[in-house]
């Protein structure tokens, strides 16, 4: 191993600093946890929402006349459309933003983080609402949305509803037989809802066994599938691709979930990016699909 | 000789000015609507007004960021197609792009930007662009010779060791660390962190002028390795400087702004084009063309689909791509000719 003395020293210069850096923000990100406070007293007027569910909680809420600006895949409910866009879910538009004069913009896990931060500095207050990771979580999470507006009342209401709700159905199913379920959230590569998400919620409310609970990975090999044999095989996805996938599925003559002809196919929209009220329409549909006696009156 | 210098400084001017152009036209335009005829008397008395703000926050330091990168990019691609006698290296071929993608995949991974701030990205990725490069180095490194085919070789491989990693970390991912990987991967001028842009300013600037003290070196080396050894350059030390000057313009550009590609390929060809391939006045040609081309595709980026943004590295590709393959039927592009 020859050394050149200076470009050894040039690049362990170069390491060392960047050591140096590093422990550098470490010290100084502690400082920044203490900024972080909601003032619960100045409910902004001038909201633009970044993410489809958050401007769905808007309207739920009742404060869509506050809402200045979202996103191009708010399309729900339909009068989101014709609000102003900032862009995509990931992508924002900053200068768009910043000319709407938003007194807040919420924010979700898919959002840029230089965006973000970018925001920040600019003195634009950002509420971030990562995705919830179970149904308690959303509830949180709405409550929460309704606090920073100004519309706690309303978001108790409402949450409280959908757990009633939610309680009612996992009464119903209480005694029933629990079905094996694969719920299949991706093709290519296979992908499971695990019980990190909340598709684990839809399935044990409704009275059934999540196989791909206790997998780490959502990357689902289709031989484990096979060989645990579920009884239904659910696909959450929109159109062109779910087909193929059932026809896939249905080339295994030996599934059980093939010989009774229990492989659906569900509309992602309302299965990924849920409110509590979706939520609850969401759950209804998926009892339905596993405990086919309970609702009779539904048709696939 | 005199006319030489003439044109030199000539096409030194019309590409400074260019480059300004550009630059005013870019601030001039935006999904914002501004009218042009409000920006002057806003800079004299807007402060404190939106209008302002989306002027000197938000597209101004795009600009900066854009010259920065762009230059710094066209200059390493410069320095790398001198040395390999290659007119298809560029700054990404020697891996080390793939190596700060891996150094942000593993960050994004592993969480630690979530504790670490906003700088613990950029961080990462130029300690794993250094990693990459001292690889690299060392594993061209033979009886004290710098193997320059065998360098290229092992950045290549390099390249594609890190992109597979980097498939098997976005394989087992979570979703939302999924798409932390993907925006960065695409590459953007967007960067909230001025203390970063002045950074990246200071790094381009600082390597075009170490650059050009191996102005004549790139020049020998051009004709090959035994020419200029005959010429009386010292190759080794030469071709070792060079090389860690042009991965350290690349580790940083790419640590702050992502993977934006086509620039150093296409650029010094273009610098080639105009002014020739003295390398005198194609670092300099070459630096100016990067900062104007980056800067325009960026502000194409922001205005053709407004108000939807579309990643820099698509637009550099498509444009410099088109705008390449057209030169290139219009007349032959010398590699290094005089």
């Amino acid at each position: 191993m020859n050394k050149d003395p200076i470009i050894w020293v040039i690049l362990k210069a170069i390491l060392f600093f960047g050591f140096c850096g590093l422990s550098l923000w470490f010290s100084s990100k502690i400082v920044d946890r203490f900024n972080e406070k909601i003032e619960p007293f100045a409910y902004p007027q001038r909201i633009i929402s970044l993410g489809p569910a958050l401007t769905e909680q808007l309207y739920l809420l009742g404060v869509e006349d506050r809402l200045v600006g979202c996103t191009v895949y708010c399309k729900k409910p339909k009068e989101a459309e014709s609000k102003e866009k900032v862009g995509t879910i990931i992508e924002v538009n900053l200068e768009k933003v910043v000319d709407l004069k938003p007194d807040l913009v919420l924010a979700t896990s898919l959002t840029d983080p230089k965006a973000k931060e970018k925001l920040k500095d600019l003195g634009i207050k950002v509420a971030c609402f990562p995705q919830a990771k179970n149904f308690s979580q959303m509830c949180d999470h709405f409550l929460g949305l309704g606090r920073l507006v100004g519309k706690d009342k309303e978001a108790k209401k409402i949450t409280n509803s959908a757990k009633d709700k939610v309680a009612a159905i996992k009464e119903k199913v209480k005694n029933l037989p629990k079905p094996e379920v694969f719920i299949q959230i991706g093709a290519k590569p296979l992908f499971a809802a695990t019980g990190r998400s909340f598709i684990n919620d839809f399935i044990e409310f409704a009275g059934g066994i999540n196989m791909a609970k206790e997998a780490k990975e959502g990357i689902y090999s289709r031989e484990e599938v096979l060989k645990k044999d579920p009884e239904v095989i659910i696909i959450v996805t929109m159109g062109i691709v779910g087909e193929k996938e059932k026809e896939i599925w249905q080339s295994y003559q030996t599934l059980k979930a093939v010989k009774k002809g229990r492989i659906y196919i569900v509309d992602s929209y309302q299965f990924c990016s849920p409110t509590p009220v979706s939520f609850v329409e969401a759950l209804e549909e998926m009892a339905g699909l596993l405990h086919p006696e309970l609702y009779p009156h539904q048709t696939q | 000789m005199n006319k030489k210098i003439i044109r030199w400084i000539i096409w030194i001017l019309l590409l400074g000015g260019t480059l300004g152009g550009i630059s005013i036209f870019s601030l001039c335009l935006g999904s914002a609507g501004i009218p042009v005829k409000d920006i002057i008397p806003l800079i004299f008395e807007g402060r404190g007004t939106t209008e302002y703000s989306i002027l000197f926050d938000i597209r101004l330091p795009r600009i900066l960021l854009g010259l920065a990168i762009g230059g710094a990019l066209s200059l390493a691609g410069v320095i790398l197609q001198g040395m390999f006698r290659n007119p298809l290296v560029e700054p990404y071929t020697l891996g080390i792009s793939g190596g700060a993608a891996l150094g942000v995949c593993l960050n994004i991974v592993l969480g630690l930007n979530s504790r670490g701030g906003i700088l613990s990205i950029p961080v990462s990725g130029f300690l794993g662009a250094v990693m990459v490069i001292l690889l690299v180095y060392s594993l061209s490194m033979r009886k004290g010779i710098l193997k320059i085919q065998g360098l290229l070789l092992t950045g290549v491989m390099i390249s594609f060791i890190s992109s597979s990693l980097i498939m098997f970390i976005m394989a087992v991912s979570r979703t939302e660390d999924l798409h932390g990987i993907v925006f960065w991967i695409m590459g953007s001028l967007e960067e909230p962190n001025w203390f970063l842009i002045k950074a990246a300013l200071l790094v381009s600037l600082l390597g075009m002028g170490i650059a050009y003290l191996f102005c004549w070196d790139l020049n020998a080396l051009s004709l090959g390795e035994e020419d200029a050894l005959h010429l009386g350059i010292n190759t080794e030390r030469t071709k070792r400087l060079l090389f860690v000057l042009a991965s350290v313009l690349t580790g940083c550009s790419v640590s702050v702004a992502g993977i934006i590609g086509f620039v150093g390929l296409v650029v010094p060809h273009f610098g080639r084009m105009l002014a020739g391939g003295d390398h005198r006045i194609l670092l300099v040609t070459a630096y100016l063309a990067g900062g104007a081309f980056l800067v325009l595709c960026d502000t194409l980026a922001r205005t053709i689909i407004s108000p939807l943004e579309l990643p820099v590295g698509v637009i550099t590709g498509i444009v410099g791509g088109s705008l390449f393959v057209y030169a290139l039927t219009k007349r032959q592009v010398a590699l290094g000719g005089k």
